[in-house]
């Protein structure tokens, strides 16, 4: 337990002392992003607006989903909002080492940057993203309230919770290359059992008891009760889930650190 | 004496041939053991590893720099990669103390589509420098590299020479009190590697410890004061400049016959007075006997090559004939003896001087290991050749005076 506590002060020590690459990083895979795409930061409203107007055809006039209590284009972008920062970030950190091999190879920093910095471009994004909620919002006269000022906790819990995944994938992935391919399934299916277009809760039996350990709902369901219904969000799943974030940043960041110096002979 | 930057206390490292992890169940225990196990440090090899570096210990002291050469695969790189903590070594102690600067891959940043000005931020936060540091260095960095008005142009677009000198640049313009470099002066133009091997030697001057790995022995000879010689991941020799490399260059001749598969030749240099000799002064005369036993042929030539095993330039080739002995047949000899004389005029260093057979169609028919010639120089003269010319100088007479 106490070399767990000295690793992480290490860790931690060397994060801060490299924080000036962490913004280079990031500016740099922006810039990358914005110079080689036409659309550039347009495909962060462009992907949740495409799959909001899908769901919204889906469960608005094949499978009429009742109760929501909003509009069902808001609860699917904002939904959506949310869940694309986690799922492209992670998508993003998955590569974000093997990518990078000759750096990983040949110069020595802090290993972590890598995958933290496409959380931070995947931040930006879900920023210009939002946007459009607010543009949403402010059509369907959507009223906002003091509760709005829980959003930097939930974000801060899905950064946690983030992060933590994103050492462990891109880790793996730079041991063994088919992991992304894995990955990307799992995302696919974990959207489904997380509260992104339709609401999770409304699964019964041991399927839903199971689907309550996810701890994306409690959080974008989170986002949905502070920024549109101007309710304090559901205290307990939501504590849950940020112990559960805390634990797989630890987790994810102890291991990554150790098996840190093995990363230059499987790159 | 001052405490070491740089310290290797019997370092080990080993390295698989194979693929390290090939399945998810070789990786969960890996990791599993990695996260509550104790960090195994075996002294034993499994399977297909081998020691890319085996016990291996030295120290270099602030103001000192030493050189790290040895033959490819010898593990000069992995030394390296171990001071800067790429890998972490399986036994023993590396430490550095002090800030570490790297000069390996020196672009290794680089990001094609940013803009020359985005990259030295970028690759000067890789290399640890503060975005204040970068600021206040830019115009430094940019003049340097001299690529002008071509800053804000994408590397893309930037000739490797010039992407390598805006690296070389960033790199060279780090404020470390250790400085570990590993064979960049081969990048860029003549004038460049210049401007870089001098930028490297103010390094040295300044006080700061520095480890440098290079095949180009001119420049460890002119910069370190001591070499370590590395071979199969193990130390050789450690020892001042001249007589590493002298070591050095005979392991590179060993090698060579091992090459060459074995002594169908054997060379035997002596001086004016028939002494066996390895090591002369410069100027001096020098007899190689070559002895040979080649297969059959009509009439046999031979050739003699000089290289200098610094720089790694052939400095002479000569064949007998017109020039020298006249080719020679012959019939039911047992062998061949040829002495070849000449004037060593050349600068103080190590030379590979090796010989050739050739036959009536010119072609090599037996070939000697070279063998090692080291040449002291007490003259005026330095630098590679001796012209052994005369000099004179007299007043220039000025032409007011002429016309008065």
């Amino acid at each position: 337990m106490a070399t767990i506590g000295r690793d992480m002060r290490e860790m931690l020590s060397e994060q801060w002392e490299y924080r000036e690459l962490l913004y280079q990083m990031t500016l740099r895979d922006l810039l990358v992003r914005y110079k080689q795409s036409v659309m550039g930061f347009g495909w962060a409203i462009f992907m949740p607006l495409v799959n909001t107007v899908v769901f919204s055809v889906i469960f608005t006039q094949v499978a009429t989903l009742d109760e929501l209590g909003i509009p069902y284009v808001v609860y699917a972008y904002t939904g959506l909002l949310f869940w694309n920062f986690f799922a492209s970030s992670l998508r993003f950190a998955v590569n974000s080492l093997s990518s990078n091999a000759v750096l990983v190879t040949k110069v020595y920093f802090p290993r972590e940057i890598f995958p933290f910095s496409a959380i931070l471009v995947c931040l930006v994004d879900m920023f210009v993203g939002a946007s459009i909620l607010v543009g949403l919002m402010i059509y369907y006269r959507i009223p906002v309230g003091l509760p709005l000022l829980f959003v930097p906790v939930l974000l801060i819990v899905q950064v946690v919770f983030t992060a933590g995944i994103a050492l462990i994938v891109a880790m793996a992935n730079l041991f063994l290359r088919d992991v992304k391919y894995i990955f990307e399934m799992v995302l696919t299916v974990w959207m489904f059992a997380t509260s992104v277009v339709y609401p999770v809760d409304r699964i019964a039996g041991a399927l839903g008891k199971l689907l309550r350990l996810n701890p994306m709902s409690p959080i974008i369901d989170g986002y949905r009760a502070v920024i549109l219904r101007g309710e304090m969000p559901a205290l307990g799943p939501l504590a849950l889930a940020a112990g559960l974030a805390l634990v797989t940043l630890v987790v994810g960041w102890v291991v990554f650190h150790r098996a840190e110096y093995q990363f230059a002979e499987n790159a | 004496m001052a405490q070491p930057a740089i310290l290797f206390d019997g370092v080990s490292k080993k390295f698989n041939r194979a693929q390290r992890f090939n399945s998810i169940r070789d990786l969960v225990p890996a990791m599993a053991s990695g996260l509550f196990g104790r960090r195994k440090a075996e002294d034993e090899l499994h399977g297909k590893e081998f020691w890319a570096l085996h016990d291996v210990s030295f120290e270099v002291r602030p103001g000192e720099a030493l050189g790290i050469i040895g033959p490819n695969g010898a593990g000069k790189s992995t030394a390296l990669k171990i001071l800067t903590r790429i890998l972490r070594p399986d036994q023993g102690v590396a430490a550095v103390h002090g800030r570490v600067g790297a000069l390996v891959e020196i672009a290794a940043g680089f990001h094609p589509d940013l803009t020359g000005r985005e990259n030295v931020f970028m690759q000067g936060a890789i290399m640890g420098m503060k975005r204040a540091e970068i600021l206040t260095k830019f115009d430094a960095i940019v003049d340097f590299a001299g690529v002008g008005e071509f800053i804000d142009t994408p590397v893309k677009r930037f000739s490797s020479g010039m992407n390598a000198r805006l690296g070389f640049a960033v790199a060279a313009h780090l404020d470390p009190e250790v400085l570990l470099i590993d064979e960049v002066l081969s990048v860029g133009d003549l004038s460049f590697q210049e401007k870089c091997y001098e930028r490297m030697q103010a390094f040295v001057r300044s006080g700061i410890a520095v480890a440098f790995v290079s095949h180009n022995l001119s420049a460890i000879s002119s910069l370190c004061s001591r070499v370590l010689v590395l071979r199969r991941g193990r130390v050789e020799i450690l020892a001042p400049t001249h007589e590493a490399i002298t070591a050095y260059a005979r392991l590179a001749q060993e090698g060579r016959v091992a090459e060459l598969g074995g002594h169908e030749v054997t060379l035997v240099a002596t001086d004016s007075i028939g002494a066996v000799v390895t090591e002369i002064d410069a100027g001096s005369a020098v007899t190689v006997r070559i002895t040979a036993h080649p297969p059959a042929a009509e009439f046999y030539q031979a050739e003699l090559n000089v290289r200098h095993l610094e720089s790694g330039a052939l400095i002479y080739r000569g064949q007998s004939g017109p020039a020298g002995a006249a080719p020679l047949a012959l019939h039911g000899s047992r062998g061949l003896e040829i002495d070849w004389s000449f004037k060593a005029n050349f600068g103080r260093g190590h030379y590979g001087v090796s010989c050739a057979i050739l036959d009536e169609r010119q072609r090599w028919v037996a070939v000697s290991a070279p063998i090692l010639l080291t040449v002291n120089e007490r003259q005026s003269e330095q630098a590679l050749v001796f012209l052994q010319g005369t000099c004179e100088m007299r007043p220039l007479q000025t032409p007011s005076h002429a016309s008065a």
